[in-house]
Protein backbone atom coordinates (compact mmCIF):
# COMPACT_ATOMS: atom_id res chain seq x y z
CA UNK A 1 0.00 0.00 0.00
CA UNK A 2 2.74 2.44 0.97
CA UNK A 3 4.73 1.37 -2.09
CA UNK A 4 1.66 1.95 -4.26
CA UNK A 5 1.20 5.46 -2.88
CA UNK A 6 4.87 6.33 -3.32
CA UNK A 7 4.77 5.09 -6.91
CA UNK A 8 1.58 7.05 -7.58
CA UNK A 9 3.12 10.25 -6.23
CA UNK A 10 6.24 9.62 -8.32
CA UNK A 11 4.12 9.38 -11.47
CA UNK A 12 2.32 12.61 -10.53
CA UNK A 13 5.68 14.35 -10.10
CA UNK A 14 6.92 13.05 -13.47
CA UNK A 15 3.64 14.23 -14.99
CA UNK A 16 4.09 17.78 -13.70
CA UNK A 17 7.76 17.94 -14.70
CA UNK A 18 6.87 16.44 -18.09
CA UNK A 19 4.38 19.19 -18.93
CA UNK A 20 6.95 21.88 -18.08
CA UNK A 21 9.66 20.04 -20.02
CA UNK A 22 7.51 19.84 -23.15
CA UNK A 23 6.84 23.58 -22.92
CA UNK A 24 10.55 24.37 -22.45
CA UNK A 25 11.82 22.16 -25.28
CA UNK A 26 9.09 23.27 -27.65
CA UNK A 27 9.86 26.96 -27.07
CA UNK A 28 13.60 26.34 -27.25
CA UNK A 29 13.19 24.73 -30.68
CA UNK A 30 10.94 27.58 -31.80
CA UNK A 31 13.60 30.10 -30.74
CA UNK A 32 16.41 28.10 -32.37
CA UNK A 33 14.46 27.92 -35.64
CA UNK A 34 13.66 31.62 -35.53
CA UNK A 35 9.90 31.22 -35.10
CA UNK A 36 8.52 34.31 -33.44
CA UNK A 37 6.50 34.62 -30.27
CA UNK A 38 7.95 31.77 -28.22
CA UNK A 39 9.49 33.99 -25.55
CA UNK A 40 11.88 32.87 -22.85
CA UNK A 41 11.61 29.05 -22.80
CA UNK A 42 11.83 28.86 -19.00
CA UNK A 43 9.46 31.62 -17.91
CA UNK A 44 7.01 31.90 -20.81
CA UNK A 45 5.21 28.60 -19.96
CA UNK A 46 4.31 30.07 -16.56
CA UNK A 47 2.94 33.23 -18.17
CA UNK A 48 0.80 31.20 -20.60
CA UNK A 49 -0.45 28.92 -17.84
CA UNK A 50 -1.25 31.88 -15.60
CA UNK A 51 -3.14 33.68 -18.35
CA UNK A 52 -5.23 30.56 -18.99
CA UNK A 53 -5.74 30.12 -15.25
CA UNK A 54 -7.32 33.55 -14.78
CA UNK A 55 -9.12 33.72 -18.14
CA UNK A 56 -12.90 33.40 -17.83
CA UNK A 57 -14.31 30.07 -18.93
CA UNK A 58 -16.35 30.12 -22.11
CA UNK A 59 -19.63 28.40 -22.73
CA UNK A 60 -21.91 27.87 -25.71
CA UNK A 61 -25.67 28.02 -26.06
CA UNK A 62 -26.50 24.39 -25.32
CA UNK A 63 -23.40 22.37 -24.50
CA UNK A 64 -23.24 18.89 -23.00
CA UNK A 65 -21.89 20.49 -19.85
CA UNK A 66 -20.79 17.41 -17.94
CA UNK A 67 -19.04 15.81 -20.92
CA UNK A 68 -17.34 19.12 -21.70
CA UNK A 69 -16.06 19.37 -18.16
CA UNK A 70 -14.92 15.74 -18.06
CA UNK A 71 -13.27 15.31 -21.47
CA UNK A 72 -9.98 17.18 -20.69
CA UNK A 73 -9.79 15.52 -17.26
CA UNK A 74 -10.30 12.06 -18.77
CA UNK A 75 -7.69 12.70 -21.44
CA UNK A 76 -5.19 13.74 -18.76
CA UNK A 77 -6.07 10.62 -16.75
CA UNK A 78 -5.50 8.33 -19.74
CA UNK A 79 -2.15 9.99 -20.41
CA UNK A 80 -1.15 9.57 -16.76
CA UNK A 81 -2.06 5.88 -16.86
CA UNK A 82 0.12 5.51 -19.94
CA UNK A 83 2.96 7.30 -18.17
CA UNK A 84 2.54 4.95 -15.19
CA UNK A 85 3.58 1.97 -17.34
CA UNK A 86 7.04 3.35 -18.04
CA UNK A 87 9.88 1.44 -16.32
CA UNK A 88 12.37 4.08 -15.15
CA UNK A 89 14.96 1.58 -13.90
CA UNK A 90 15.17 -2.09 -13.02
CA UNK A 91 13.70 -1.53 -9.55
CA UNK A 92 11.64 1.57 -10.28
CA UNK A 93 8.58 0.61 -12.31
CA UNK A 94 5.44 2.37 -11.02
CA UNK A 95 3.05 -0.11 -12.64
CA UNK A 96 4.81 -3.28 -13.82
CA UNK A 97 1.84 -5.14 -15.32
CA UNK A 98 2.57 -8.42 -17.13
CA UNK A 99 0.05 -7.15 -19.70
CA UNK A 100 1.44 -3.61 -20.00
CA UNK A 101 1.34 -3.58 -23.81
CA UNK A 102 -2.32 -4.67 -23.74
CA UNK A 103 -3.18 -1.81 -21.38
CA UNK A 104 -1.29 0.65 -23.60
CA UNK A 105 -3.25 -0.71 -26.55
CA UNK A 106 -6.49 -0.03 -24.67
CA UNK A 107 -5.51 3.55 -23.77
CA UNK A 108 -5.05 4.62 -27.40
CA UNK A 109 -8.61 3.95 -28.64
CA UNK A 110 -10.02 5.35 -25.38
CA UNK A 111 -8.08 8.56 -26.03
CA UNK A 112 -9.76 8.71 -29.43
CA UNK A 113 -13.16 8.44 -27.74
CA UNK A 114 -12.27 11.22 -25.29
CA UNK A 115 -11.01 13.53 -28.05
CA UNK A 116 -14.29 12.99 -29.89
CA UNK A 117 -16.19 13.73 -26.67
CA UNK A 118 -14.29 17.00 -26.28
CA UNK A 119 -15.26 18.13 -29.77
CA UNK A 120 -18.82 16.90 -29.44
CA UNK A 121 -19.71 18.38 -26.07
CA UNK A 122 -19.33 22.08 -26.95
CA UNK A 123 -22.19 21.76 -29.47
CA UNK A 124 -20.41 24.05 -31.92
CA UNK A 125 -19.74 23.40 -35.60
CA UNK A 126 -16.00 23.85 -35.77
CA UNK A 127 -15.29 21.72 -32.73
CA UNK A 128 -17.64 19.03 -34.04
CA UNK A 129 -15.79 19.05 -37.37
CA UNK A 130 -12.48 18.67 -35.53
CA UNK A 131 -13.88 15.69 -33.63
CA UNK A 132 -15.17 13.91 -36.75
CA UNK A 133 -11.95 14.60 -38.57
CA UNK A 134 -9.87 13.30 -35.70
CA UNK A 135 -11.85 10.06 -35.49
CA UNK A 136 -11.62 9.33 -39.20
CA UNK A 137 -7.84 9.85 -39.13
CA UNK A 138 -7.29 8.26 -35.72
CA UNK A 139 -8.94 5.09 -37.00
CA UNK A 140 -6.36 4.98 -39.73
CA UNK A 141 -3.18 5.06 -37.67
CA UNK A 142 -4.15 3.41 -34.34
CA UNK A 143 -3.33 -0.04 -35.70
CA UNK A 144 0.19 0.98 -36.69
CA UNK A 145 1.37 1.57 -33.11
CA UNK A 146 -0.09 -1.74 -31.94
CA UNK A 147 1.68 -3.73 -34.64
CA UNK A 148 5.06 -2.18 -33.80
CA UNK A 149 4.49 -2.82 -30.08
CA UNK A 150 3.64 -6.48 -30.78
CA UNK A 151 6.91 -6.48 -32.72
CA UNK A 152 8.90 -5.62 -29.59
CA UNK A 153 6.95 -8.20 -27.56
CA UNK A 154 8.15 -11.04 -29.83
CA UNK A 155 11.84 -11.18 -28.76
CA UNK A 156 10.82 -10.45 -25.15
CA UNK A 157 8.31 -13.34 -25.15
CA UNK A 158 6.27 -11.14 -22.86
CA UNK A 159 3.81 -8.23 -22.91
CA UNK A 160 5.54 -6.63 -19.90
CA UNK A 161 7.47 -3.43 -20.61
CA UNK A 162 10.26 -4.29 -18.16
CA UNK A 163 10.73 -7.64 -19.96
CA UNK A 164 10.87 -5.76 -23.27
CA UNK A 165 13.76 -3.68 -21.88
CA UNK A 166 15.61 -6.76 -20.63
CA UNK A 167 15.27 -8.43 -24.04
CA UNK A 168 17.33 -5.56 -25.51
CA UNK A 169 20.42 -6.29 -23.43
CA UNK A 170 22.25 -7.61 -26.51
CA UNK A 171 21.02 -5.16 -29.13
CA UNK A 172 18.46 -2.37 -28.99
CA UNK A 173 15.23 -2.79 -30.87
CA UNK A 174 15.86 0.42 -32.80
CA UNK A 175 18.55 -1.53 -34.70
CA UNK A 176 16.82 -4.91 -34.71
CA UNK A 177 13.51 -3.43 -35.90
CA UNK A 178 14.43 -0.12 -37.53
CA UNK A 179 10.89 0.68 -38.74
CA UNK A 180 9.42 0.56 -35.25
CA UNK A 181 10.47 3.83 -33.62
CA UNK A 182 9.57 6.19 -36.51
CA UNK A 183 6.15 4.57 -36.91
CA UNK A 184 5.51 4.67 -33.17
CA UNK A 185 6.56 8.31 -32.93
CA UNK A 186 4.26 9.22 -35.80
CA UNK A 187 1.31 7.68 -33.94
CA UNK A 188 2.42 9.57 -30.82
CA UNK A 189 2.19 12.86 -32.71
CA UNK A 190 -1.23 11.76 -33.95
CA UNK A 191 -2.73 10.82 -30.60
CA UNK A 192 -1.49 13.99 -28.92
CA UNK A 193 -2.54 15.80 -32.15
CA UNK A 194 0.77 17.58 -32.31
CA UNK A 195 2.47 19.44 -35.19
CA UNK A 196 2.17 17.70 -38.56
CA UNK A 197 -0.60 15.40 -37.30
CA UNK A 198 -2.70 18.02 -35.53
CA UNK A 199 -6.03 17.07 -37.07
CA UNK A 200 -8.21 17.72 -34.00
CA UNK A 201 -7.19 21.18 -32.79
CA UNK A 202 -5.58 22.85 -35.77
CA UNK A 203 -5.83 26.45 -36.88
CA UNK A 204 -7.70 25.69 -40.09
CA UNK A 205 -10.70 24.87 -37.86
CA UNK A 206 -10.05 27.88 -35.61
CA UNK A 207 -8.81 25.53 -32.89
CA UNK A 208 -10.95 22.49 -33.73
CA UNK A 209 -12.22 20.59 -30.72
CA UNK A 210 -10.95 23.29 -28.36
CA UNK A 211 -12.21 26.23 -30.43
CA UNK A 212 -14.87 26.96 -27.82
CA UNK A 213 -12.89 26.14 -24.70
CA UNK A 214 -10.97 28.70 -22.70
CA UNK A 215 -9.58 29.27 -19.24
CA UNK A 216 -8.70 26.44 -16.91
CA UNK A 217 -10.42 23.72 -18.95
CA UNK A 218 -8.18 24.63 -21.88
CA UNK A 219 -5.15 24.54 -19.60
CA UNK A 220 -5.96 20.96 -18.56
CA UNK A 221 -6.53 19.98 -22.19
CA UNK A 222 -3.14 21.36 -23.24
CA UNK A 223 -1.45 19.72 -20.26
CA UNK A 224 -3.04 16.40 -21.20
CA UNK A 225 -1.61 16.65 -24.72
CA UNK A 226 1.84 17.33 -23.32
CA UNK A 227 1.63 14.38 -20.91
CA UNK A 228 0.48 12.11 -23.73
CA UNK A 229 3.50 13.15 -25.79
CA UNK A 230 5.83 12.50 -22.81
CA UNK A 231 4.22 9.09 -22.27
CA UNK A 232 4.72 8.22 -25.94
CA UNK A 233 8.36 9.35 -25.83
CA UNK A 234 9.04 7.35 -22.68
CA UNK A 235 7.36 4.20 -24.02
CA UNK A 236 9.25 4.72 -27.30
CA UNK A 237 12.53 4.93 -25.39
CA UNK A 238 11.54 1.82 -23.42
CA UNK A 239 10.48 -0.27 -26.37
CA UNK A 240 13.13 0.73 -28.90
CA UNK A 241 16.09 2.46 -27.21
CA UNK A 242 16.79 -0.08 -24.49
CA UNK A 243 15.08 1.76 -21.62
CA UNK A 244 17.29 1.88 -18.55
CA UNK A 245 20.13 -0.12 -20.17
CA UNK A 246 23.43 1.70 -20.58
CA UNK A 247 26.99 1.80 -19.25
CA UNK A 248 28.42 3.71 -16.26
CA UNK A 249 25.46 5.95 -15.41
CA UNK A 250 22.61 4.60 -13.26
CA UNK A 251 19.59 3.20 -15.10
CA UNK A 252 17.09 5.97 -14.43
CA UNK A 253 19.52 8.61 -15.76
CA UNK A 254 19.79 6.70 -19.04
CA UNK A 255 16.04 6.38 -19.19
CA UNK A 256 15.51 10.11 -18.61
CA UNK A 257 18.14 10.99 -21.22
CA UNK A 258 16.61 8.66 -23.81
CA UNK A 259 13.10 9.92 -23.14
CA UNK A 260 14.28 13.50 -23.54
CA UNK A 261 16.01 12.69 -26.83
CA UNK A 262 12.84 11.11 -28.24
CA UNK A 263 10.72 13.97 -26.90
CA UNK A 264 13.04 16.59 -28.37
CA UNK A 265 12.90 14.76 -31.70
CA UNK A 266 9.09 14.68 -31.65
CA UNK A 267 8.89 18.38 -30.78
CA UNK A 268 11.42 19.27 -33.49
CA UNK A 269 9.27 17.42 -36.03
CA UNK A 270 6.31 19.38 -34.68
CA UNK A 271 8.12 22.67 -35.31
CA UNK A 272 9.64 21.73 -38.69
CA UNK A 273 6.99 19.83 -40.63
CA UNK A 274 3.80 21.55 -41.78
CA UNK A 275 0.52 19.83 -41.10
CA UNK A 276 -0.28 17.02 -43.52
CA UNK A 277 -3.30 17.43 -45.68
CA UNK A 278 -5.88 15.20 -43.96
CA UNK A 279 -7.24 13.66 -47.14
CA UNK A 280 -3.80 12.59 -48.32
CA UNK A 281 -2.71 11.39 -44.94
CA UNK A 282 -5.77 9.15 -44.66
CA UNK A 283 -4.75 7.23 -47.78
CA UNK A 284 -1.08 7.22 -46.73
CA UNK A 285 -1.97 5.76 -43.33
CA UNK A 286 -3.91 2.83 -44.76
CA UNK A 287 -1.95 1.95 -47.88
CA UNK A 288 1.59 2.88 -46.77
CA UNK A 289 1.94 3.06 -42.98
CA UNK A 290 -0.16 -0.03 -42.17
CA UNK A 291 1.68 -2.28 -44.68
CA UNK A 292 4.97 -0.86 -43.31
CA UNK A 293 3.80 -1.93 -39.84
CA UNK A 294 3.18 -5.45 -41.24
CA UNK A 295 6.70 -5.44 -42.67
CA UNK A 296 8.03 -4.34 -39.27
CA UNK A 297 6.19 -7.22 -37.59
CA UNK A 298 7.48 -9.83 -40.05
CA UNK A 299 10.98 -8.32 -39.76
CA UNK A 300 10.77 -8.54 -35.98
CA UNK A 301 9.44 -12.09 -36.23
CA UNK A 302 12.21 -13.34 -38.52
CA UNK A 303 14.81 -11.60 -36.36
CA UNK A 304 13.44 -13.12 -33.15
CA UNK A 305 13.52 -16.71 -34.42
CA UNK A 306 16.32 -18.68 -32.77
CA UNK B 1 1.85 -8.99 -7.06
CA UNK B 2 -0.26 -8.20 -10.10
CA UNK B 3 -2.99 -6.89 -7.79
CA UNK B 4 -0.56 -4.41 -6.22
CA UNK B 5 0.27 -3.10 -9.69
CA UNK B 6 -3.41 -2.72 -10.51
CA UNK B 7 -3.98 -0.94 -7.20
CA UNK B 8 -1.17 1.50 -8.04
CA UNK B 9 -2.73 2.08 -11.45
CA UNK B 10 -6.10 2.74 -9.84
CA UNK B 11 -4.58 5.23 -7.39
CA UNK B 12 -2.79 7.02 -10.23
CA UNK B 13 -6.01 7.17 -12.23
CA UNK B 14 -8.08 8.51 -9.35
CA UNK B 15 -5.41 10.97 -8.26
CA UNK B 16 -4.98 12.41 -11.75
CA UNK B 17 -8.74 12.56 -12.19
CA UNK B 18 -9.14 14.49 -8.94
CA UNK B 19 -6.29 16.88 -9.71
CA UNK B 20 -7.65 17.38 -13.22
CA UNK B 21 -11.12 18.16 -11.91
CA UNK B 22 -9.71 20.69 -9.49
CA UNK B 23 -7.48 22.28 -12.15
CA UNK B 24 -10.26 22.61 -14.71
CA UNK B 25 -12.45 24.49 -12.24
CA UNK B 26 -16.18 24.58 -11.73
CA UNK B 27 -18.36 24.24 -14.82
CA UNK B 28 -19.50 27.71 -15.78
CA UNK B 29 -22.91 26.49 -16.93
CA UNK B 30 -23.99 26.31 -13.30
CA UNK B 31 -25.29 29.84 -12.83
CA UNK B 32 -25.00 29.75 -9.06
CA UNK B 33 -21.23 29.92 -9.37
CA UNK B 34 -20.68 32.67 -11.89
CA UNK B 35 -22.74 34.66 -14.35
CA UNK B 36 -22.64 33.07 -17.79
CA UNK B 37 -21.63 35.28 -20.75
CA UNK B 38 -24.48 36.98 -22.61
CA UNK B 39 -26.31 35.05 -25.34
CA UNK B 40 -24.60 36.57 -28.39
CA UNK B 41 -21.29 35.55 -26.91
CA UNK B 42 -22.53 32.03 -26.29
CA UNK B 43 -23.45 31.42 -29.94
CA UNK B 44 -21.08 28.85 -31.48
CA UNK B 45 -18.09 30.53 -33.14
CA UNK B 46 -18.39 30.56 -36.91
CA UNK B 47 -15.95 33.30 -37.85
CA UNK B 48 -18.57 36.02 -37.52
CA UNK B 49 -21.56 34.28 -39.04
CA UNK B 50 -24.40 32.90 -36.98
CA UNK B 51 -25.29 29.20 -37.19
CA UNK B 52 -28.42 28.17 -39.04
CA UNK B 53 -28.60 24.70 -37.58
CA UNK B 54 -27.57 22.70 -34.56
CA UNK B 55 -24.03 21.33 -34.49
CA UNK B 56 -25.41 17.99 -33.38
CA UNK B 57 -26.97 17.50 -36.76
CA UNK B 58 -27.31 14.25 -38.62
CA UNK B 59 -23.97 13.66 -40.17
CA UNK B 60 -22.97 11.19 -42.83
CA UNK B 61 -20.09 9.28 -41.23
CA UNK B 62 -18.20 8.60 -44.43
CA UNK B 63 -15.44 6.85 -42.54
CA UNK B 64 -17.86 4.04 -41.73
CA UNK B 65 -16.17 1.40 -43.99
CA UNK B 66 -12.88 2.20 -42.24
CA UNK B 67 -14.40 1.55 -38.83
CA UNK B 68 -15.40 -1.95 -39.98
CA UNK B 69 -11.86 -2.62 -41.18
CA UNK B 70 -10.47 -1.28 -37.90
CA UNK B 71 -12.68 -3.65 -35.94
CA UNK B 72 -11.48 -6.58 -38.06
CA UNK B 73 -7.88 -5.71 -37.20
CA UNK B 74 -8.62 -4.99 -33.56
CA UNK B 75 -10.14 -8.46 -33.22
CA UNK B 76 -7.03 -9.85 -34.83
CA UNK B 77 -5.02 -7.94 -32.23
CA UNK B 78 -6.75 -9.97 -29.52
CA UNK B 79 -5.28 -13.13 -31.03
CA UNK B 80 -1.95 -11.43 -31.45
CA UNK B 81 -1.36 -10.71 -27.76
CA UNK B 82 -1.14 -14.39 -26.70
CA UNK B 83 0.54 -15.24 -29.99
CA UNK B 84 3.35 -12.75 -29.25
CA UNK B 85 4.09 -14.43 -25.91
CA UNK B 86 4.46 -17.96 -27.31
CA UNK B 87 5.99 -16.87 -30.62
CA UNK B 88 9.64 -17.82 -29.98
CA UNK B 89 8.64 -21.14 -28.42
CA UNK B 90 6.45 -22.06 -31.41
CA UNK B 91 8.97 -20.81 -33.97
CA UNK B 92 8.41 -20.82 -37.74
CA UNK B 93 4.95 -22.35 -37.41
CA UNK B 94 3.68 -19.30 -35.51
CA UNK B 95 5.15 -16.94 -38.11
CA UNK B 96 3.50 -18.77 -41.00
CA UNK B 97 0.15 -18.93 -39.21
CA UNK B 98 0.08 -15.22 -38.43
CA UNK B 99 1.38 -14.48 -41.92
CA UNK B 100 -1.59 -16.33 -43.41
CA UNK B 101 -3.99 -14.50 -41.09
CA UNK B 102 -2.50 -11.11 -41.99
CA UNK B 103 -2.53 -12.01 -45.69
CA UNK B 104 -6.27 -12.75 -45.54
CA UNK B 105 -6.94 -9.44 -43.75
CA UNK B 106 -4.73 -7.63 -46.24
CA UNK B 107 -7.03 -8.79 -49.03
CA UNK B 108 -9.65 -6.72 -47.18
CA UNK B 109 -7.37 -3.67 -47.32
CA UNK B 110 -6.75 -4.14 -51.05
CA UNK B 111 -10.48 -4.57 -51.67
CA UNK B 112 -11.26 -1.50 -49.57
CA UNK B 113 -8.61 0.48 -51.44
CA UNK B 114 -10.08 -0.57 -54.79
CA UNK B 115 -13.55 0.42 -53.62
CA UNK B 116 -12.25 3.83 -52.55
CA UNK B 117 -12.78 3.33 -48.80
CA UNK B 118 -9.51 5.12 -48.03
CA UNK B 119 -10.34 8.24 -50.00
CA UNK B 120 -11.45 11.42 -48.29
CA UNK B 121 -14.98 11.81 -49.59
Amino acid sequence: MTASLTNALLVMAILAIGVYLVAIINRAWANALGHSGAGNPFTAPFYSAASLWVAPANTTEAPDAMAWHLAPVLYLTLAAMGLALVPWSQNLVPVDLTTGIVLWGALEPLATVVIFLHGWSANAHLSMLGAYRYVSLGLSYLLVSMFVLIGVALPAESLQFSAVVESQAGLWNVIRQPLGLPLFLLVGLGISFWGPLNFADSNDLAGGTSSESSGRARLVWQAGRAVMLVAFSAIGATAFLGGWLGPVLPGFVWMILKTMVVLAMALLLGQLIPRFSPDRFLTIAWVLLLPLAFVDLVWAGLEALP
Amino acid sequence: MELTELLTLLIIGLLTFAVGLWLSGRPITKPQYRAAPPWPQRAPFLGGGSPENHAWNRFHARYYPMTLLLIAFEMEMMFMYPWAVVYVAEGMKALVEMGMFLAILSVGIIYGWREGAFKWQ
